[in-house]
């Protein structure tokens, strides 16, 4: 076995020049391009050319009553920014995003440190916290329906036992954005927790060990010690849960639909509802280039910022 | 390493107090502190799951009687009720011809691909590579209006092999991504023995190249599985009649229907939906977890 390998090396070091020469057999030229293509073909027809698609038709007028598709330039970009809808929808994304991103990275941070104090005696713990990563938008949906639910969630029952009058959650406006900040931020946390653990476990530990020969403990090492070698990780999580509530769509769509009057329509809620209900496709799709290129921004922020901390993608 | 991890926690300052002679209130007040997030993070995983479970188990009557998390009258009527409904049990089986079809799919296509990116020098290899992973950066918001108009104008809509093939597709470039490190860490040496022995390219791939990459390909057809069983939002648009949805679709269905909401029948599905994941869960949570944290863009 071994002799062989030392053959085939011997052959492949005989001709450096051309990097495919080996000894091995079936590998014709056109090889490669047969078991790329399929994958190529596929990526292209799903992701690529539908983006690319929709940004075109983006700049049509729909055939009405018999008259063909007309080009109309940016006209739909241009009616998408006075309609008072979409300033609105793009409040309320902002609203949502930013809560995600509030709620999220505190809990992520809070659990990740958490899981790290009995990381190895407690490995069920982790089991557990991946559990919303297992079911769909839908059944989350669910759950924080039944959860917050006026008459019998377990919410309001407890309220209730402190003599709290428990709002209607999600008939009001401010509680039910409430509501779905928490039922997103619910779904997405598994992988925050994930990538800020294994930040806190690549963190040399003599540094740690170091500011305990100093004297700092708990919270002061923590705060001043952790968190700053912790910078690439919380950065990430922060920019994929940006990213995951910006596109986010399901989570909305199966907990409020949008309502009540609208109050958690976001941007990509308005292009569902526009695109589905309204059927004004090429409305819509404005709408999703718009949300497409604010991804496209954070995304390379992302990159921008991972070099800046020497983070691999 | 347990020991020094147990002795950051406690503190050097707790268990010089506790040797020189102070009572254990103190030691034991900080341990509750400390365990504080740790009890927090179990009761928000676990508390959704918890009411859910607690309703599955209840009549009508009773969920909206009370909070209760045990049921005074436990009942498995839901459940029944769930598992005889003919849409449920259509749902349950495009779910799975998805899955499946979705996992096995990319699976045939992504090994040959990444084998030829991580094997072969050829022309074109940088930026073909590039077309297949830059994609991965478009959500599926972008493609959701688009795709639902091309399968209209194709006369593809409402059919389980274009929810395969969409599912597929957007898999592919994470799946490409993870074979094609995982193959390049194959050492050479082992396939041109055996392609000395006389083993052709498929021998090679089948038999050297699969078997050694078997760690990666559980992981993308566990993601595959998941992605294509939980998906919601393009499976809402791509497909309509009762016969072709998946179970969120179903699930959905039976949230917005007419009347009084029957919460226990809707948790009892929600329920059976994660139960596939539950029993498989120990045997592929570390796949699960790779997948997971390589996927972070998606």
């Amino acid at each position: 076995m071994t002799a062989i390998a030392e053959q085939a090396r011997r052959k492949r070091e005989q001709r450096p020049s051309d990097p495919n020469n080996s000894v091995m057999i079936g590998q014709g030229r056109s090889t490669p391009y047969l078991f790329s293509l399929p994958t190529i073909i596929v990526v292209a027809a799903v992701l690529a050319f539908p983006v690319l698609y929709g940004v075109w038709e983006s700049l049509f007028r729909p055939e009405i009553l018999g008259a063909p598709e007309e080009w109309v330039g940016l006209q739909n970009y241009a009616e998408m920014f006075q309609d008072e809808m979409f300033w609105s929808s793009l409040l309320r994304t902002f609203i949502f995003v930013a809560g995600c991103l509030i709620v999220g990275t505190t809990l992520g941070l809070l659990f990740a440190f958490a899981l790290f104090q009995v990381i190895g005696r407690a490995r069920f713990l982790r089991s557990i916290s991946l559990g919303p990563y297992l079911i769909s938008n839908v059944a989350a949906a669910l759950m924080f329906r039944i959860l917050f639910n006026s008459q019998f969630g377990l919410v309001n029952g407890l309220l209730g036992q402190i003599g709290i009058d428990g709002p209607s959650w999600l008939s009001q406006p401010v509680t039910a954005m409430l509501v779905v900040i928490f039922a997103q931020v619910w779904t997405d946390l598994p992988l925050t927790i994930l990538l800020l653990l294994g930040g806190l476990m690549t963190i040399d530990r003599s540094y740690l060990d170091a500011a305990l020969v100093d004297g700092a403990t708990g919270w002061t090492r923590a705060r001043y010690v952790t968190m700053p070698l912790l910078t690439p990780q919380i950065v990430i999580s922060t920019v994929w849960l940006s990213y995951s509530t910006l596109t986010g769509l399901g989570v909305v769509l199966a907990l409020t639909g949008g309502g009540p009057l609208n109050a958690t329509t976001t941007l990509a809620m308005d292009m569902y509802l526009t695109a589905f209900r309204s059927l004004e496709f090429n409305r819509a799709l404005a709408i999703a280039t718009f949300i497409l290129v604010l991804n496209a921004l954070l995304t390379l922020s992302y990159v921008r910022v991972s070099r800046r901390y020497e983070v691999a993608l | 390493m347990v020991g020094t991890k147990a002795r950051d926690q406690a503190g050097p300052t707790v268990r010089g107090s506790s040797a020189a002679g102070e009572s254990g209130r103190g030691r034991w007040v900080r341990r509750l502190v400390l365990s504080l997030p740790l009890i927090g993070l179990v009761l928000w995983t676990v508390l959704p799951f918890l009411v859910t479970i607690s309703v599955s188990f209840k009549t009508k009557g009773e969920t909206f009687a009370n909070y209760n998390l045990i049921p005074e009258n436990p009942t498995i009527q839901a459940y029944q009720q769930v598992l005889a409904d003919p849409n449920f049990r259509a749902a349950f089986w495009n779910s799975v011809i998805v899955g499946f079809g979705t996992a096995l799919l990319t699976i045939l296509l992504a090994v040959p691909a990444a084998y030829a990116f991580a094997r072969f020098r050829f022309r074109g290899r940088h930026l073909l590579l590039l077309l297949v992973l830059l994609p991965r950066l478009v959500p599926s918001l972008g493609t959701m209006v688009p795709l639902y108009r091309l399968a209209a104008e194709t006369g593809q809509l409402d059919k389980l092999t274009t929810l395969i093939f969409v599912y597929t597709g957007s898999l592919l470039p994470l799946a490409v991504w993870l074979l094609v490190g995982f193959i390049q860490q194959i050492p050479r040496d082992i396939e041109e023995a055996a392609s000395v022995d006389g083993a052709t390219l498929w021998q090679r791939l089948r038999s050297v190249v699969l078997p050694l990459a078997a760690p990666a390909t559980i992981t993308i057809a566990a993601l595959a599985f998941r992605e294509a069983w939980n998906e919601f939002t393009l499976a809402l648009v791509l497909t309509s009649s009762p016969g072709k949805r998946t179970l969120p679709f179903e699930l959905f269905m039976l949230q917005t229907g007419q009347g009084i909401a029957n919460f226990p029948a809707e948790a009892a599905f929600a329920l059976l939906t994660v139960l596939p994941f539950l029993i498989m869960y120990n045997r592929i949570e570390r796949y699960m977890v790779a997948g997971l944290v390589s996927g972070s863009a998606k």
